[in-house]
């Protein structure tokens, strides 16, 4: 996926800067105002995104700590029976999680972007070579993977109107929800 | 060790220009643009400075007394800056006028690296037999304006109907049958017309022609595989078969032609009160090759859409598409290889999803357009064109 939202925020403030907010009327203050919040919120997001997973994961690992240290002052106390139970089952919940959520989704783009390229470069020497059924099943391998993969892409990105059919593809919710 | 493609070396440079041979004015074009790609990222240009550059290009040019006026930009277009504006003038053969014209100028790097006089001589190759803009004059490495830039005469007409939405650079144009019926006759027999044309007796020093054979077909592949190393940023193994499966299925070129290499709905003009076409745009691809590479284009699943009846593929949404292969062997006198078009569809798939997720990514990532954020949206059609390319190969040709 080339297309990612570091990019997209990028092109947008540069539109913005570059060629709407020069355009406006100097005496419209309120759009120059309300333009310049809009490129203001899209260089925040910018930085925002690429920390917003460990952000949350950060909370939550101290959240569940927290939740810790509460229970063991309300252990004592009959009374906060109930609220206790409770927080120990979502605290219990949110550690589980946080195991899962090892990995930083940077590392999941590396990985992804490094075993492209090291398929790339088999399929490149298959596919010159000479041995024909090793071609033949190279390129199904990889047809296989592409018809997957663009089902995905195209779900994705389908509000942008390309399609012929948009009907025609899953939702892209759906989609994710096989892989998982 | 991994090459830093945003400070290409040297050294990198020749060794892509070793391995992937190709026309040598593309050589020459796809050189400077690594050349100067760590260069300084699109700077805005005012109108005054444009209007400033153009008064030293076209006083470069005539002797007598000229005036610009009524600067204005221009949208449209993903891979150049557009400004109108009108020149009062002596024009030669005509007199004192004031002719509407239209500034085309690169930007720091465009999502699509061509030639501001390829494009001046083929616009002139064919002025004779299909309507396009006239061209006045060039600035062929940005002496006179900020960038390498192409004049060239307003045209009347629209590019789709004035009253419809459509997705950006005309595709997606969606044209009422009783237009179709008008402009498809004309759309056919225009490209008949530049194929047909020996293109050996036009001034076309800026272009070489491929020897007969298989030259055409990997000089094209040498050209999008080129752009892919020199660009990509996220390797896709897609794209890799695809190249792979292009070199071992090269067709022969039966005849060398001018080729538009962008020609569909979108890029042509059309005045709507008489739904006659009045200019084709947008050259800047042309080169000599295989026509079946324009068919295979202007037949794309990406510049189509279906008919009324949610079944019918209609090319361009003008024409379906036996409708269109009778039409143009009538027209052009030359047969169509279905096999050949088979090919093309694959490389021009190929092209596409090398300028969208490549040089698209690349040319917006370091700010050097003045419409990165139309470059990219265009990546999104990736997806649709990767698929559309699975579905060909898989089919054979």
């Amino acid at each position: 996926m080339q297309m990612r939202p570091q990019i997209q925020i990028n092109s947008m403030i540069k539109a913005m800067t570059d060629v709407v907010i020069p355009a406006i009327d100097s005496s419209n203050q309120l759009a120059l105002e309300q333009s310049k919040l809009v490129v203001g919120m899209l260089d925040l997001m910018a930085q925002q995104l690429p920390f917003q997973f460990r952000f949350d994961r950060d909370e939550l690992k101290r959240l569940a700590t927290v939740a810790q240290k509460l229970e063991a002052i309300a252990d004592a106390d009959p009374k906060f029976g109930g609220p206790r139970r409770q927080l120990q089952a979502s605290r219990i919940s949110a550690s589980a999680l946080l195991d899962q959520c090892a990995v930083d989704p940077a590392q999941l783009e590396g990985s992804i972007r490094e075993l492209r390229e090291m398929i790339g470069a088999v399929v490149t020497a298959i596919g010159s070579g000479d041995n024909a059924k090793q071609i033949a099943q190279g390129e199904a391998c990889i047809l296989d993977m592409t018809r997957e993969q663009t089902l995905r892409d195209r779900a994705l990105l389908v509000a942008q109107g390309w399609e012929l059919d948009p009907g025609a593809l899953p939702p892209i919710d759906e989609l994710l929800k096989e892989a998982e | 060790m991994r090459p830093d493609k945003d400070r290409p070396s040297a050294e990198w440079i020749a060794s892509l220009r070793r391995k992937f041979p190709t026309e040598p004015q593309i050589d020459q074009i796809l050189t400077r643009k690594m050349e100067r790609r760590a260069g300084p990222g699109y700077a805005p240009v005012s109108l005054d400075a444009l209007k400033q550059g153009l008064h030293s290009l076209i006083g470069s040019q005539i002797q007598s007394r000229f005036s610009i006026t009524n600067t204005r930009w221009l949208s449209g277009g993903a891979s150049k800056i557009q400004m109108a504006f009108d020149l009062d003038w002596e024009r030669p053969g005509v007199g004192r006028e004031t002719t509407g014209m239209v500034l085309r100028m690169e930007p720091a790097e465009s999502i699509v690296a061509t030639s501001r006089v390829r494009e001046f001589q083929l616009i002139r190759a064919v002025r004779d037999i299909v309507p396009v803009p006239p061209v006045f004059w060039f600035d062929a490495n940005g002496e006179h304006l900020p960038y390498p830039a192409l004049v060239y005469g307003m045209m009347p007409g629209v590019t789709k109907p004035s009253n419809t939405n459509t997705r950006v650079s005309g595709l997606g144009t969606l044209l009422a049958p009783q237009m179709r019926e008008k402009l498809a006759p004309q759309f056919i027999e225009h490209l008949a017309r530049i194929h047909s044309l020996d293109y050996r007796t036009a001034d076309l020093t800026e272009f070489t022609a491929p020897a007969p054979g298989l030259q055409c077909a990997e000089w094209g592949v040498n050209w999008w595989e080129r752009v892919w190393e020199e660009d990509s940023d996220e390797d896709i193994p897609m794209i890799r078969l695809a190249a792979a499966w292009l070199r071992r299925n090269m067709p022969v070129m039966d005849r060398p032609s001018i080729v538009h290499s962008d020609y569909r709905v979108g890029n042509f003009l059309f005045t709507e009160d008489d739904m006659r076409i009045t200019a084709l745009l947008d050259w800047e691809l042309g080169r000599i090759g295989d026509r079946h590479q324009d068919i295979a284009w202007t037949t794309s699943r990406t510049f189509g859409g279906l008919d009324a009846d949610g079944k019918t593929f209609l090319v361009c949404n003008l024409i379906s598409e036996p409708a269109f292969y009778d039409a143009y062997e009538a027209a052009a006198g030359l047969p169509i290889d279905r096999r050949t078009v088979k090919w093309y569809q694959v490389y021009n798939n190929f092209s596409i999803a090398v300028l969208v997720y490549a040089t698209g990514y690349r040319v917006a990532r370091n700010g050097k357009t003045h419409q990165d954020v139309l470059v990219s949206w265009l990546m999104g059609i990736g997806g649709v064109v990767l698929e559309q390319m699975r579905e060909q190969i898989e089919g054979g040709c």
